[in-house]
């Protein structure tokens, strides 16, 4: 295509092409004309129809589910968290917002046994249902404080109306790169911090929670406020996060996705390994 | 035994043989060299074919080097990528990073290539260490063959920076993030090191555009035809010392007993290039290596977890871990940390590796020529120290690993470090006392060092009693390696011989 621009450049100084532009010019003025029209429909069409994209999910309000998320909180998370929220072996949340409530109950990390221990993923204790009902008792209690926290944000319906708010996995590609791979691995396989601290793998976790991560920080996560990455840049990361665990491997298994050391292991024990057999068989003892 | 028609085959067979080689002693003059080449006698235990193995690797290397260059271009010329892989859509990379991308998703067999050279390379080095292993071990670096020892060496320590800056051409983060480490170093020599690294990067890192170039010559060119060299030399000189072999019935210092090249040795060593194509693309093909579009364009500013070098690189980058916070100043001038562990740690190792076959005729007062090998256990010291550098080097890579050590095991980064500080030291000291009670152990029962004893060796002390050495065999049968009489007579040929 990009050939063809100074081909025709050539050819509006030939004579022969200045005659052919003369009998072409009707339908080209057509031709033009329409693409105009076209493209300012174009521009002017889903400006007009295209919906507002929601950042967040709203949190239900209703006193049923309130009370419901009271009577579950008092009963698993009261313990550390205190009663009403408000602090006690473990950190008030009368300031984190769905988000952090969101992630900590929806990845299984809360409950926890143990208030020291590293909150880790886990098998959620809590039904969807349920979940929504602490969010909605602690979201009360937060807004009631004065300080509502970020909300869940709107992972999956940003990306399906393909508007413009839509991101593209190279922005989050790049992003991913610059803010997360440094702990958790350019392939999100995880790795290590310093005192014990283990960084999970992305692999299981939703946009809805990757997005839910950056904003809240769980701890020694930092947290990426709206000034450190936009809500469309989160959206960027949360949905190449999901595109990378599901990606398809090209070039066939990939051992573990941790880079150079399971590839040096499996080329010792696998590569050389089978060799060593091949050549015990080939050869003698002796 | 064998009927007319073999015989008359066998005859033709020699027929056509022979016509072959008048061919070639018509035009070359060479036949007479070709027909004892053909006839040399090559000995057949497996440990000696895993050099074979590096070798095939080295030409299966070129082969799929080759292939990759037709197609890679050393250019650090920025471009905007607009390809097939969508997460790097309209992003800015250096046109070799671009090159391999492409390589890797658009040329055909392309992937396939570049996994396979990897997986090559890793196998290469692998093998080599198992070889150098196999030589130290039962001494076969002894006189006549220091020489050998030390093209060998050689030959690993080129391979080893050939690997490393294939590791480096790609431009991807791992290819960055590794070079500025290598940077680093190369800046911590002192007195010298900033003036060097600076010349041979063409400036402060990332360097010039003229790096890149730099190093795909030196990969391409500069080292591979050092390796072929070398290889051809290590070849040559094995050639005309011929081959060492372990002691056995029939095998003295003087003759060699084993297949001839011709067809047997010739056969085997084929077969081996053929299992070696087949893991090497077996793995190019069905195990991913370097997946370098995850890791993305090198910008200084990014940096994954997981950066580590290829394993054979793992224990400089565990000993630059490990290695405590020191920095020396005097006279006005700083040793930089990374020089002990990044300089002057390889820089003992190698010149050990390098003088071992004197420091061990000093050890072992033993100045004479060797054909015959030493069984590891012949040589408790030897094989002592060896287990014991082994474990160091072990030690050293797993500290490479240590984060992710941390993530599969759950345990502190800090206390990885240090159990592996102090493994450095108590490991190799551990494996070397139970590497030399076991050769003592293993010379006493004659017993084979794997399998399970069977029998056992006979003796009659001064009173007359009979004993049997090595306890533990449970029974003479049922286990298909003959009866105790054969492995008698067996360690007894071995200690006549």
């Amino acid at each position: 295509m990009s050939t063809a621009v100074p081909s025709s450049e050539r050819g509006w100084r030939r004579p022969l092409a200045a005659l052919r532009r003369k009998a072409m010019g009707g339908p080209l003025a057509l031709v033009g004309v329409a693409v105009a029209l076209f493209a300012v429909l174009a521009w002017a069409g889903p400006a007009q129809a295209g919906p507002p994209v929601h950042w967040t999910v709203p949190v239900s309000t209703k006193p049923a589910d309130i009370q419901a998320g009271n009577v579950l909180f008092n009963e698993h998370c009261s313990a550390c968290h205190g009663v009403g929220a408000v602090g006690a072996s473990a950190p008030s949340l009368l300031n984190v917002g769905p988000a952090a409530v969101d992630f900590f109950v929806a990845t299984g990390r809360m409950p926890l046994n143990s208030p020291k221990a590293q909150p880790m993923r886990n098998k959620p204790y809590f039904s969807p249902k349920q979940i929504a009902e602490i969010v909605a008792y602690v979201n009360a209690l937060d807004v009631a404080h004065g300080t509502p926290g970020p909300g869940i944000p709107n992972v999956v319906a940003a990306c399906k109306t393909q508007s413009a708010e839509c991101p593209t996995l190279s922005e989050g590609n790049q992003l991913f790169l610059l803010n997360c791979a440094q702990c958790h691995d350019a392939s999100g396989s995880g790795g290590m911090l310093s005192q014990g601290y283990v960084i999970p793998s992305l692999r299981d976790a939703t946009a809805t929670q990757v997005a839910e991560a950056i904003r809240v920080g769980p701890r020694p996560m930092p947290n990426f406020g709206p000034g450190q990455l936009t809500d469309q840049q989160v959206m960027a990361v949360a949905d190449y996060v999901t595109w990378l665990s599901h990606r398809p491997d090209r070039g066939g298994l990939g051992i573990a996705h941790f880079g150079p050391v399971p590839e040096g292991f499996v080329a010792i024990i696998f590569g050389l390994g089978i060799l060593l057999v091949i050549s015990r068989l080939i050869g003698n003892r002796g | 035994m064998s009927t007319v028609e073999e015989r008359s085959a066998s005859r033709k067979r020699a027929q056509r043989q022979g016509q072959a080689l008048d061919f070639v002693d018509d035009r070359l003059g060479s036949s007479k060299w070709i027909r004892s080449a053909l006839d040399k006698i090559f000995p057949d235990h497996w440990s000696f074919m895993v050099g074979e193995v590096a070798m095939y690797c080295f030409v299966l290397l070129l082969a799929t080097g080759i292939y990759l260059a037709l197609f890679y271009s050393p250019s650090s010329a920025v471009v905007t990528y607009h390809g097939s892989y969508a997460p790097l859509d309209g992003q800015k990379m250096t046109q070799a990073y671009e090159s391999v991308i492409n390589l890797s998703f658009n040329v055909r067999f392309g992937l396939l290539m570049r996994q396979a050279h990897h997986w090559a390379a890793n196998i290469f080095l692998a093998a080599i260490a198992f070889h150098m292993c196999r030589v130290f071990f039962t001494g076969a670096f002894r006189r006549p063959r220091e020489a050998n020892w030390i093209i060998g060496i050689t030959l690993l320590l080129i391979s080893m920076l050939e690997g490393f800056s294939g590791y480096s051409l790609p431009d991807d983060l791992l290819s960055g993030s590794g070079l500025r480490v290598v940077y680093s170093i190369v800046q911590s020599i002192p007195f010298v090191g900033p003036w060097l690294a600076f010349n041979v990067w063409g400036g402060p890192f990332p360097g010039s555009s003229a790096f890149l170039q730099r190093l795909f010559v030196i990969h391409e060119f500069l080292f591979p035809l050092l390796l072929a060299g070398l290889l051809g030399a290590h070849l040559a000189v094995l050639w005309h010392q011929k081959h060492t072999d372990f002691a056995g019935p029939g095998k003295t210092e003087k003759n060699i007993v084993g297949s001839r090249l011709w067809p047997q040795y010739a056969i085997k060593s084929q077969a081996l290039l053929m299992f070696v194509a087949m893991v090497v693309f077996g793995l190019g093909g069905l195990v991913q290596i370097n997946p370098i579009w995850i890791y993305g364009p090198f910008e200084a500013a990014r940096s994954s977890a997981g950066t580590q070098p290829d394993w054979y690189v793992g224990w400089l980058d565990g000993a630059l871990r490990l290695w405590p916070h020191w920095e020396f100043r005097s006279f006005g001038h700083e040793i930089a940390n990374p020089f002990f562990p990044g300089i002057l740690l390889p820089g003992i190792v190698f010149t050990v590796i390098y003088a071992w076959p004197w420091i061990d005729k000093r050890v072992f007062s033993d100045y004479g020529e060797h054909n015959l090998l030493d069984r590891p256990r012949d040589k408790p010291l030897r094989t002592a120290l060896g287990v014991a550098a082994l474990i160091f080097f072990i030690d050293t890579t797993l500290a490479s690993a240590t984060d992710l050590i941390g993530n599969g095991l759950q345990v502190s980064f800090e206390l990885l470090i240090e159990i592996l500080q102090y493994g450095s030291f108590v490991g190799p000291v551990i494996g070397g006392v139970v590497a030399y009670r076991t050769c003592i152990l293993l010379q006493r029962t004659g017993a084979h060092p794997v399998q399970r004893p069977v029998g056992g060796i006979i003796v009659r002390d001064a009173h007359g009693a009979y004993h049997t050495l090595g306890a533990e065999h449970d029974g003479h049968e049922g286990n298909g390696h003959g009866g105790p009489e054969e492995v008698v007579l067996g360690a007894q040929a071995h200690r006549e011989a």
